[in-house]
């Protein structure tokens, strides 16, 4: 019995009319428009689901009960303007409500490419922010910056809110893991990046660097819904870097001994033609390794409660053997109105995740490209091969393989976010919410080292420990919120205060000896051999109180305010307080009479604010002198651990931003352009003294921490870009682009009490000399060395080019010998025009930060297909290859890379004549940078040079996503409410002129980033997935 | 929340605010200057530069030691730089102490109290000095280290004004330790004997052909007073004294302090790393860089010096007994250092020693280092010396050596018995750089002798014939020797980060 159906479509958020609504009768072919009034009619029976639908809109279906009208609101999806945006402390806000400079990425945007950890997917997709991958392992690190570096101290990561609990910036956990590995990105509903002053200063002292505001779904008033998400990943080993095989080995070794006079393997490499291909190190350490996720989601509720749970798995097996990630995950959100004034909302996650950080913690891809060809992975016997040579010097190389598969270093998370929050309704204006989040978190690890004999690498000595730490922080926070409107005027005023305070506990035992290798509690060590560390109490701690006024006129004028006075436990009694203070105005153009009636314009936002935030960035302590308890030959001993500086305070941020918001055509346009200017002082910093204070900043035995201070100024000035546009929109064909550009320009303004001479450094490794410097006028941190010249290849070039110096100014004389330069060495510029080659000649060689960050979305849809299409990219950074340097020279017993096949070979001019004549001898390859095969490295060769200041830019297809939807008319037969399969690649491909494994390197450290050091690579992956909702 | 909320103090480690109060709290202050991490980093620069530099020990195949016997050193060299960065290790951890003590306010510290352990941390402090002020010449001087944080540049200051600090700390330190402490504490005797060394270092600086008289005179009288007044005699066996179980004879004045069984970067590693074999190691690991005595020092031993000859340098063939006792003893199989090599585990009775650990507390200043500084402060600069007191402090030691005594004194017999009684004990590099203050075209002939002779060469030796050979045909393994080549470079990292290291040195006082 069909009957007539009418009624009237309406825009939810502005009670207009809609014309040109699709109303579709399910699984029929039957349908109807809205007309320009927005009412519609169409035939149905009882029972039917009527599908309404809309360009930018979200597709609401209705089931047809017995009345015959049906009015109908859509609310808006595309335009990004009419999206909520969180602001903190409750409030959510329309986007076209906003004052402060706030970027937003939906969930289901974010899984587009398919990431382990949620922080993986803001590349290239929220404009002002830079996202580089610190470790590619399974669960590994990402570092973040929004808008720049605005701080040294190691840290520039800006602030985690999840559900309200507070997720402090993170730091380097030193393992290449990430703290925000057990967040499931599936649990994401909107994550919102806060990026100026006026955003963020009611976050206070933690977010100076930006904050990044994590909502996760919640469930709805209705019948249940079930939905399940999974998907299998393949992911492929990565591209190798060219290193010999065995004959180009022993090729190499044979013309070295014959130049060294002494050699390693003569009688078994004498005759490179009989050899094969010998061991590929990197193919053996590498693999295709699976990956899965399955998340079951349960959501319904009704006008009362509302509640949504979800259950995670997640498992990545590494590319590298011995790296693997797992993740066990159940959320629980509860929303219940009490009564009319009391309401409580409730977020819980309950989190289990395993990491095996073997293939990291044990450097197994620098070992790889150490080890030789001639060494099998495994004998016949299934034994793991190793060096045989006895000769001392030949260093010995632990084989990569078997490190990784017979040692153990795993660590177990348990963690729970927790946040309970009470509303209370005073009267329709007044209302009070008091909120206790809690983040408990329970880590053990677990390693053993078993003993092993690789040839002649021979570790005799087993070894394990075991570690617990527990560490719980949690915040109380307690606000009134009052609203009122008088006529055209909107107030929306807040206060609060708010305590956070941290707790842990850690207790970790090591043992060596242990009688085998297949027993490895600790137990079973020597307990003679035992050490052990533990602790116990409080951590850091902060209060502080705030209040924030919105006010509105007429809907055109919008001013923000923000007083927030944060205290801090990180500082000294006299320095403890802090205020920050933020002001927005916002001016709505479209709704000015001049444009309310021009069509082409849906939306026009003028925003400016300035505002001063502090960042209290220092761990606790770091004003007193710290002793710690050391044993020496006269028993125990206190060690002086740091040195203090008992006047460290606030860093403090002066913040400028004027942005414009706009919506074209009826939302087919979106854009948001910022430019900001952020000016920090009084910089937090571990400072790197020279090394005659008796501190370090690294690894160096006896020395103190170096101190914590406030370290000079930096500006950073950009702008942020973000466009989407509706390319075409017709009935079966809708292409939509996102495009996201950021730039940001840093500059060193000063470096405190140093002067022009102060600078931060970091050195390599290899060379020990500085590879990046940081001085005043300059970016920070921008590589720093000389500029290769070409090789010492004519007699012409010992005329033309400067000899290094010893401290004296005395060149080294031009000589084979020991002592001397000689051919084959490299030539450096002698930019100070001095006739040496000395530290004077070092120069700035580029910066690690990208001039440019981009991101480029494409989305086609037809019919049931949507196919996604990312790419993301930097421009104008270098990377410094540091992990050629030890590879490709001749003089290292690691120098294995095929560029050393072209070595400098030198000829006699007369054959006759003297091998040690200047003008009788030549390169025969001029134009090479490897040096020759002498043993002599006076000219210190392997300075940091342009050889490995290499251009870092890149453009990396990110993935590209293949969806199908299917069909309606399938899916109501079998009860299904939407179902999709999708197929996806990500790490597609990637342009670049870099010649290592990845040009993408993120880093915790600015002083020493972009430092290429073989760290493990992002693989490329294959995924099928699934999508299917249930409903009842 | 209260007030104290925010008072968040560390739960693991002492905050200097609750500490230096009692005595008991100054001991354990004052004794991690003594060994472990502090000194971890200068242990094996001591040895190296001490001997390799001036063509004792020989190894070739790392980078870094070659460039020291070579002659060839960068700035990049990681001894140099572990060196430079272990001595100002020392500093900062005695400057800390010395510090907080003047500031402890604790009623319960008595001014002798805190002088004695200030005492201690200023000489270990001028210990450090003067090896720097010994090898690279001006150095910066550094008294707070808290300060660099707000003024982080420093100039180098002069030697002359390096070499004053250093005596201002020692007199201090003479006047305040005790005459007697603990086992391997510093007595007023280590401060007396060590200013003594100072003068003598001193007295040639600045001069040409020969010593400041008057400092000549401070040596003596201070080198003396420990001669004639401290009680103290030389060790019986001068084969025993480098064994574990003689760590801390009266005769060690200053030694360094290691404990067995702590990790990688806090224990005494040069068994390890240059013995030449791991089975008389601890943990049975190491033996990478064998350490080769060279024919020069070989040249030096008489034909009865044969006991400090087994004590210091194994030849090919030696037995040794008391190493790897298990095994039956430990024959050499080729010529190497045998100082420092104390045995395995077993050996030693030492279960907790590990490669990072040797129990072996080396000295850095002996009894018979101070008597000969007591007849080269004599002698001074007269040709040659029959003077009683020089010759008998001079005897004793050849006499514990089991060598006839020596009838007359001149620099040249002084020099070559502090070579053969202190090899591998990191002394002649400090002896030839003193040299080279008030005659350095004598010590750079000296040094370009070596190679021209190829006495810097390692050698074979023939157990049954009792010959030893060297190979006289190779070209020379080192450059030549310039004055330059008696002051080490400040590490090029060091010099990036503070440029002003490069400007000539300023005054000090």
């Amino acid at each position: 019995q069909t009957v007539g159906i009418s009624g009237k479509v309406t825009d939810a958020d502005n009670a207009e009319p809609m014309t040109g609504v699709s109303i579709k009768v399910k699984g029929t072919t039957t349908g109807a428009v809205s007309d320009i009034n927005g009412n519609y009619k169409i035939m149905a029976k009882p029972g039917d689901v009527l599908v309404f639908s809309f360009l930018s809109y979200q597709r609401q279906e209705i089931i047809v009960k017995k009345t015959n009208v049906i009015d109908v609101k859509l609310n808006s999806t595309s335009s990004d303007l009419n999206e909520v945006v969180v602001v903190g402390y409750g409030k959510s806000i329309k986007r076209k409500d906003v004052t402060g400079s706030i970027s937003s990425i939906k969930g289901n945007d974010l899984r587009q490419t398919q990431p382990t950890t949620f922080d993986q997917a803001l590349q290239g997709k929220v404009a002002g922010v830079v996202v580089q991958q610190i470790s590619g392992q399974p669960g590994g690190g990402v570092s973040i910056q929004i808008r720049g570096v605005s701080s040294i101290s190691g840290s520039n990561s800006p602030m985690y809110v999840i559900d309200g609990v507070i997720i402090p910036p993170t730091s380097d956990p030193g393992n290449g893991g990430n703290p925000l590995n057990s967040i499931n990105p599936n649990d994401v509903e909107s994550v919102d990046v806060l990026k100026d002053a006026s955003a963020t200063a009611i976050y206070g002292s933690q977010a100076t660097n930006g904050v990044i505001v994590i909502t996760t779904k919640r469930g709805k008033a209705g019948a249940p819904t079930i939905s399940y998400d999974g998907f299998a990943e393949q992911q492929l080993r990565p591209k190798e870097l060219p290193t010999m095989d065995l004959q180009q080995y022993a090729t190499v070794i044979n013309a070295r001994s014959q130049v060294w006079g002494f050699s390693t393997d003569a009688a078994e490499l004498a005759n490179p033609q009989y050899l094969g291909k010998g061991t590929d190190w990197q193919k053996a350490l590498f693999q295709n390794a699976p990956e899965q996720s399955h998340t079951l989601t349960i959501s319904g509720g009704d006008v009362k409660n509302q509640y949504l749970i979800s259950s995670t798995y997640f498992n990545q097996q590494g590319i590298v053997s011995g790296s693997e990630f797992t993740r066990y995950s159940v959320r629980v959100n509860l929303d219940n109105k009490m009564t009319d004034w009391l309401k409580l909302t409730t977020s819980l996650q309950l989190i289990h995740s395993g990491q095996n950080q073997n293939a990291t913690a044990n450097a197994g891809i620098s070992n790889a490209l150490s080890e030789t060809p001639n060494i099998p992975v495994q004998y016949p016997d299934g034994s793991y091969g190793g060096n045989t040579n006895t000769e001392g010097w030949v260093s010995s190389v632990a084989n990569p393989v078997a490190v990784s598969l017979i040692t153990t270093n795993n660590q177990t998370r348990n963690q729970v976010f927790a946040n309970q929050s009470i509303d209370i309704t005073f009267t329709k204006d007044l209302s009070f919410r008091t909120e206790l989040s809690g983040n408990f978190d329970f880590n053990a690890n677990n390693s053993f080292s078993p003993s092993y004999t690789f040839g002649t690498v021979v570790n005799g000595t087993n070894g394990g420990g075991q570690g617990e730490s527990q560490d719980i922080s949690w915040t109380l926070r307690n606000f009134l919120t009052y609203n009122h409107s008088f006529n055209k005027f909107k107030i929306n005023a807040l206060a609060g205060h708010e305590a956070s305070s941290d707790w842990n506990e850690s207790v970790s035992a090591n043992r060596t000896n242990y009688p085998s290798n297949n027993v490895t509690s600790v137990s079973a060590g020597d307990p003679v051999s035992a050490t052990n560390s533990g602790n116990v109490g409080l951590g850091g701690a902060t209060e502080s109180y705030y209040s924030r006024l919105n006010l509105s006129w007429d809907d055109r004028y919008l001013i923000t305010g923000t007083v927030r006075n944060d205290g801090s436990s990180n500082f000294p009694a006299n320095n403890r307080w802090a205020l920050s203070y933020s002001g927005a105005f916002a001016w709505k153009i479209s709704n000015e009479a001049f444009l309310k009636n021009v069509k082409q314009i849906s939306e026009l936002k003028l925003r400016l604010s300035y505002g001063l935030t502090n960042n209290q960035n220092v761990p606790g302590n770091s004003y007193v002198g710290l002793l710690s308890t050391q044993v020496n030959g006269l028993g125990t001993a206190e060690f002086q651990t740091q040195l203090p500086n008992p006047k460290i305070k606030w860093e403090q941020t002066d913040y400028y931003d004027a942005g414009i918001d706009g919506s074209f055509f009826n939302g087919r346009i979106n854009f948001s352009f910022d430019v900001y200017d952020r000016l920090t002082n009084g910089l937090l910093l571990r400072e790197p003294l020279p090394i005659y204070s008796g501190t370090t900043t690294g690894y160096s035995p006896g020395a103190m921490a170096a101190p914590y201070a406030n370290v000079g100024s930096m500006r950073n000035e950009g702008f942020d870009f973000q466009i989407s546009t509706t390319n075409i929109s017709n009935r079966n064909f809708i292409w939509r682009s996102d495009f996201t550009l950021s730039r940001n320009v840093n500059k060193v303004l000063s470096l405190g009490n140093g002067g022009s001479d102060a600078s931060l450094t970091a050195s390599d490794g290899g060379s020990g000399q500085v590879a990046e410097k940081t001085v005043v006028g300059q970016s920070i941190g921008e590589f720093y060395g000389y500029v290769f010249d070409g090789v010492f290849a004519t007699p012409k070039d010992f005329q033309t080019h400067a000899l290094p110096a010893n401290q004296a100014g005395v060149p080294y004389p031009i000589s084979p010998n020991s002592g001397g330069i000689w051919y084959g060495d490299r030539m450096f510029k002698d930019l100070n025009g001095d006739g040496i080659i000395d530290s004077k000649d070092e120069t700035f060689l580029g910066s690690p930060l990208p001039k440019f960050q981009y991101g480029i979305g494409n989305t086609f849809t037809y019919k049931g297909f949507d196919l996604n299409i990312f790419f993301s990219g930097d421009y104008g950074n270098k990377v410094f290859n540091e992990v050629s340097v030890s590879h490709t020279d001749p003089s290292q017993t690691t120098a294995w890379f095929t560029s050393v096949l072209n070595y400098s070979r030198l000829a006699l001019v007369n054959p006759n004549g003297s091998a040690s004549d200047v003008n009788n001898v030549y390169v025969t390859n001029p134009h090479t940078n490897i040096v020759s095969l002498r043993n002599d490295n006076t000219n210190e060769n392997n300075r940091p040079s342009t050889i490995y200041i290499q251009d870092g830019s890149f453009l990396k297809c990110k993935n590209i996503k293949l969806t199908y939807h299917l069909p309606e008319g399938i899916l109501s037969k079998i009860h299904v409410h939407s179902a999709q399969i999708y197929a996806n690649v990500t790490n597609v491909f990637t342009i670049t002129k870099y010649v290592g494994m990845d040009p993408e390197i993120g880093s915790w450290n600015p002083l020493q980033a972009g430092w290429d050091q073989g760290y493990y690579p992002q693989p490329r992956g294959f995924t099928i997935g699934a999508n299917i909702t249930l409903n009842k | 929340c209260k007030k104290s909320f925010l008072d968040r103090p560390s739960t693991t480690l002492i905050s200097s605010e609750n500490f230096y109060k009692t005595q008991a709290d100054l001991r354990l202050a004052t004794a991690n200057l003594y060994g472990g991490s502090p000194w971890w980093q200068w242990q094996q620069p001591w040895l190296l530069l001490g001997d390799a530099l001036p063509g004792t020990a020989f190894y070739t195949y790392n980078g870094d030691i070659m460039q020291l016997y070579s002659r060839t050193i960068t700035s990049q060299n990681g001894v140099v730089l572990s060196g430079w960065t272990g001595l100002y290790n020392v500093i900062g951890q005695c400057n800390m102490v010395i510090n907080a003590i003047n500031q402890s306010t604790s009623a319960s510290l008595t001014p002798v109290i805190k002088n004695q352990a200030i005492a201690e941390a200023r000489f270990i402090r001028a210990m450090a000095y003067y090896h720097l002020a010994v090898y690279w010449g001006a150095v910066p001087i550094v008294t707070d280290n808290t300060k660099l944080v707000s003024n982080a540049l420093l100039y180098r200051n002069t030697v002359s004004d390096v070499y004053k600090f250093i005596t201002i700390d020692l007199t201090f330190a003479a006047q305040n330790l005790p005459l007697k402490d603990q086992a391997g504490r510093v007595t007023t005797w280590s401060a007396q004997g060590l200013l003594g060394k100072v003068y003598l270092t001193m007295s040639g600086w600045g001069h040409s052909g020969s010593r400041d008289q008057a400092l000549l005179d401070s040596a003596a009288k201070y080198a003396g007073n420990v001669c004639k007044n401290s009680g103290l005699a030389l060790f019986p066996s001068y084969y025993d004294l480098f064994k574990v179980q003689n760590n801390n004879a009266p005769e060690d004045l200053f030694s360094l302090q290691w404990a067995p069984g702590v990790g990688y970067g806090y224990g005494n590693v040069l068994e390890t790393y240059y013995s030449p074999s791991n089975k008389i190691n601890f943990g049975n690991s190491g033996g990478w860089e064998t350490l080769q005595p060279t024919w020069d020092l070989y040249m030096m031993y008489s034909a009865k010096d044969t006991v400090r000859r087994k004590a210091t340098i194994m030849l090919s063939g030696d037995h040794y007994p008391e190493l790897d006792q298990a095994d039956g003893g430990f024959t050499a199989g080729g010529n190497c250092m045998k100082k420092h090599i104390v045995g395995n585990n077993a050996d030693n009775n030492s279960p907790t020693a590990t490669l990072w650990s040797s129990p072996e507390d080396f000295a850095m200043l002996r009894l018979a280092d101070v008597y000969l500084v007591y007849a080269e402060a004599i002698l001074g600069n007269n040709a040659s010396t029959t003077n009683a007191d020089a010759l008998t402090y001079f005897n004793a030691v050849r006499a514990r050596a089991g060598v006839d005594p020596a009838p007359m004194l001149t620099a040249d017999t002084i020099r070559r018995e502090r070579r053969v009684e202190l090899a591998f004990e990191g002394q002649y590099w400090i002896d030839l750089v003193r040299w080279s203050y008030y005659q350095p075209d004598a010590a750079v002939a000296f040094l370009n002798a070596q190679d021209s002779n190829h006495n810097r060469q390692p050698f074979s030796y023939d157990h049954k014939t009792g010959i030893a050979t060297r190979d006289t045909t190779a070209a020379p393994a080192a450059t030549p020797a310039t004055i330059n080549s008696y002051t080490m470079q400040i590490p090029a990292s060091e010099l990036s980060t503070d440029p002003k290291l490069a400007q000539p040195p300023v005054p000090y006082y």
